[in-house]
């Protein structure tokens, strides 16, 4: 860059003399790729498919080790406080990224090369912000351009549309109300504009000259109201803020999917939002929307029946918000499996001829392969019948569709095969902890919870298998690549008397424990929900709290509370906990899979493990995985201890091929965002933001040593 | 109050640490303080166990599981994420951050009595010194997930 190209014209002086003699592999040859032009990053995923995949080598099995910190951009100082939970990735477009960053969400431009940076926007909403179901830096922005004018659009955390210049972050006096537009308002219901409940963490996507924008909720474990807000997602002019389109992912009467809800429940259901991040095909003129569950994660006692679009994929003409498709992953799920993540969309060989497919990976583990143009089952999906549970007024669908192809990408459900097997004895607690549960195999329902057998263990638990990151895809192998965790929860299901702390009769708890209030990410409507407490007063939940409970299994006092899985606070099932799996869609199989992450602290110093040889477990969390031209690179989840004592994760590049490893580099905190690369003046990067216990927030850039300028 | 006490007797320790001098807090430091030594009291995480349900279990989870968007605050993940770190580092992050609708709104006792909760959720023992309500008194007080052996 520049600092080098100044050195090479002082080529000759001693400062030069002195690096050659050093003799650095990379300052000797030039790299690869060194003189390709710039490349850009102008998605949230790389692309409109959500692919994640970057042709880029100059970044390699050889050198990957070699990665040093080219610049890092610590947030801190956006926003009213520090933030850890970083969870953006950049976009690139000539030679500055754009995201978002920062406790309050701020809109922020950096210089691609240096870190350094060119503008931020802020909007200070006050209550509304801190109301909101979805705080925090949130996924990122997206970018516009019709070649001449360049928007930076972005979600704020009260839910308002904004659309900034791209050269100096100014909003654009065009759009909506001075570069703004409500998402509270013009939404098909009345909302209070500082209250209700919905927000969105995901980037709105840009299609052509239209942008899509989704909704997010509080959490539905413990619902507050019956009557939530409906997600509805909706399309607007990029150039004025106009609404072109909403569509009702909870249909009204006379519409399409109405008749699969009984008793008319869609009238009063809420939610079903779009917060995962969404996909489209220009050539289509489709996007691609994951919807969640309507009101009532685990407990669907207000929304009987299939209750579309529940926990489907939808393809909508994007210019006009009409449904051309829609396949249901899960019939009235009770099991919170919210599609959480775009599904990537893929042209793939199939039977001799290509067709234009799309790949949805999910919380349970499965990745549903669609012809896009259709919503067709690539493979075989097939109806199986599922277990009824036992929860007063819950409506049961009696079948689930099945993949046939591809397997699985990570254990679903809960057999005595699959528990915690270091040493028998370790065995043996776990056989004594899950006899408190009720286990089986995926979707095994929900029960009610009482003592001995206090809830289902739901496997993978209610944060998956894959979350929010999503996979990655190349485009010429056709494989998928993606991150999944093996958590199990636990799902009981309580009885609820009291209105003011939820509207529903049967909520998602543990016997013994009085529910609580969820609202917004415990926002002020909260409090007047609560009993008021004296100070040192005795606790308010159940007799005695959590701790104080009865023991599953006859556990040790200091074990974990019912609910908690743990055997002598070793994780219950086997490893790995953490997982990359390649799948390849040319056959529908699975290619390679690595446990990723270096085994936890508490498993590597546990002492009921003593002198055992463990291979690597692999840790737990929610990531996204890149894929370039010969690498899939991917950073860990929570923090370990290395052999220096140091504290830190790694970010850890595979062979795609195969999945061996071929290189790893340390970073002071866990991958909190998905990364990103780019080639920038010969030079490729990576980005990646990370954070999370005592680190906050960071965005890192790593680059080859020397040479390449 | 037995609580009170507590706090009189952590007090007086500490006054009696300072008078004696440096070499003896520096001992003091390095004499295996760890969240398995018994740094929190039983009232004090009963306390903590309200406040909790007050202001975090709605997104943390009654059985202090996460959700979505919230990390879990016990169990392997929870550990291995603060192991190695100290007792004030993690009251410093829930004080300047919790809960997101109020950051920094409660009081550095609740703080303290909060931690001593999730300390006792995860299986660290109760002890005779209550938690101190400010994070420079508990810098020496290390977070380890697995019980030092000896």
């Amino acid at each position: 860059m520049f600092d080098l190209s100044r050195r090479r014209l002082l080529g000759g002086t001693a400062a030069t003399v002195a690096m050659m003699a050093i003799g650095t592999r990379t300052a000797a040859a030039p790299l690869r790729g060194a003189d390709g032009p710039d490349t850009e990053w102008r998605h949230y995923a790389a692309d409109q498919a959500n692919t994640r995949y970057s042709p880029l080598d100059q970044i390699s099995a050889d050198n990957f080790a070699d990665l040093e910190v080219a610049w890092s951009f610590k947030t801190d100082m956006l926003g009213a406080r520090k933030e850890y939970q970083f969870e953006p990735t950049p976009l690139l477009v000539k030679g500055r990224l754009y995201l978002t960053a920062g406790s309050r969400r701020d809109c922020i431009a950096i210089d691609a090369a240096t870190g350094e940076l060119l503008w931020m926007h802020r909007l200070d909403e006050g209550r509304r912000a801190l109301n909101s179901p979805r705080q925090l830096s949130g996924h990122g922005c997206s970018f516009w351009t019709d070649g001449t004018s360049e928007r930076v659009l972005y979600v704020t955390n009260g839910y308002q549309l904004v659309s900034l210049d791209a050269a100096t972050g100014i909003p654009d006096p065009a759009f909506g109300t001075n570069g703004i537009v409500d998402l509270k308002q013009n939404f098909d219901q009345e909302l209070d504009l500082e209250t209700a409940d919905v927000g969105l963490h995901a980037t709105p996507l840009v299609a052509r000259d239209t942008v899509v924008v989704g909704a997010a909720h509080s959490a539905g474990d413990v619902p507050a109201v019956r009557k939530n807000v409906k997600g509805y997602v909706r399309g607007f002019d990029v150039r004025t803020g106009r609404r072109k389109w909403i569509f009702h992912t909870i249909p009204k009467k006379g519409e399409y999917g109405y008749e699969s809800w009984l008793n008319g429940d869609a009238d009063e259901a809420g939610n079903g939002g779009v917060w995962a991040e969404m996909s489209a095909d220009e050539q289509l003129g489709l996007v691609y929307v994951p919807v969640e569950l309507p009101t009532g994660d685990e407990v669907g006692v207000f929304r009987r029946g299939n209750a579309l679009f529940g926990e489907s994929i939808v393809a909508l003409d994007f210019e006009t918000g009409v449904r051309k498709w829609h396949y249901q992953l899960v019939h009235h799920g009770l099991w919170d499996r919210d599609i959480p993540c775009a599904p990537i969309l893929c042209d793939i060989p199939v039977k001799g001829r290509m067709v234009k497919a799309l790949a949805q990976p999910t919380k349970q583990a499965f990745l549903y392969v669609l012809d896009r143009e259709t919503g067709k089952p690539i493979w075989p999906i097939v109806e199986r019948k599922v277990e009824a549970g036992d929860v007063p007024g819950e409506w049961y669908a009696p079948t689930q569709p099945f993949p046939t192809k591809p397997p699985a990408y990570d254990v679903q459900g809960v057999t005595i095969d699959d528990l915690i097997d270091f040493t028998p004895e370790l065995r043996a607690q776990a056989i004594e902890l899950v006899k408190n549960y009720k286990i089986g195999p995926l979707y095994t329902p929900p029960v009610v919870s009482k003592p001995g057998r206090w809830g289902t263990i739901t496997n993978p638990g209610i944060q998956g298998g894959t979350n929010w990151p999503g996979g990655c895809y190349d485009p010429e192998t056709h494989m998928v690549y993606v991150y999944s965790k093996s958590q199990p929860g636990v799902i009981g299901i309580v009885p609820n008397t009291n209105e003011k702390v939820s509207e529903f009769p049967q909520v998602h708890g543990i016997a013994g424990v009085a529910p609580r209030p969820q609202t917004a990410m415990g926002s002020e409507s909260a409090a007047a929900f609560r009993p008021p407490l004296m100070p040192g007063a005795a606790p308010t939940p159940g007799p005695g709290g959590p701790p104080a409970q009865p023991r599953p299994g006859g556990q040790a006092a200091a074990g974990p509370p019912p609910g908690f899985l743990a055997v002598q606070g070793l994780p219950l099932l086997k490893p790995p906990y953490g997982r990359i799996t390649a799948i390849d869609l040319t056959k529908g199989d699975l290619t390679w899979q690595v446990a990723h992450g270096e085994t936890p602290d508490n498993v590597r110093n546990h002492p009921a493990l003593k002198g055992l040889k463990i291979p690597r477990t692999g840790r737990a969390g929610n990531l996204g995985p890149l894929v370039t031209k010969t690498l899939v690179i991917c950073g860990e989840a929570g923090f370990y201890t290395n052999e220096y004592g140091i504290r830190g994760a790694m970010l850890r590049a595979y062979d795609k091929a195969t999945g061996e490893e071929k290189g790893a580099v340390y970073m002071p905190a866990p991958q909190s965002g998905s990364p990103m690369t780019y080639r920038l003046k010969g030079k490729q990067y990576i980005v990646v933001a990370i954070g999370g216990g005592n680190y906050s927030a960071e965005l890192v850039a790593y680059r080859l040593p020397g040479g390449g300028s | 109050m037995n609580g009170l006490k507590h706090r009189k007797a952590a007090w007086m320790a500490m006054a009696g640490t300072l008078a004696l001098g440096g070499a003896v807090v520096a001992r003091a430091q390095a004499a295996d303080k760890t969240v398995w030594t018994g740094v929190y009291t039983a009232d004090q995480a009963t306390r903590g166990a309200a406040a909790y349900a007050e202001s975090c279990a709605s997104c943390h989870g009654e059985s202090l599981a996460g959700i979505d968007v919230a990390p879990p605050l016990t169990g392997s993940g929870f550990l291995n994420n603060w192991n190695n770190t100290s007792a004030g580092d993690l009251f410093t992050r829930i004080k300047t951050t919790m809960p997101l609708n109020a950051p920094d709104s409660l009081s550095g006792r609740t703080v303290s009595d909060i931690e001593a909760y999730l300390f006792q959720a995860n299986g660290f023992p109760a002890g005779e010194i209550a938690l101190p309500p400010s994070p420079p008194m508990m810098a020496n007080v290390k977070i380890v997930a697995q019980k030092p052996a000896g």
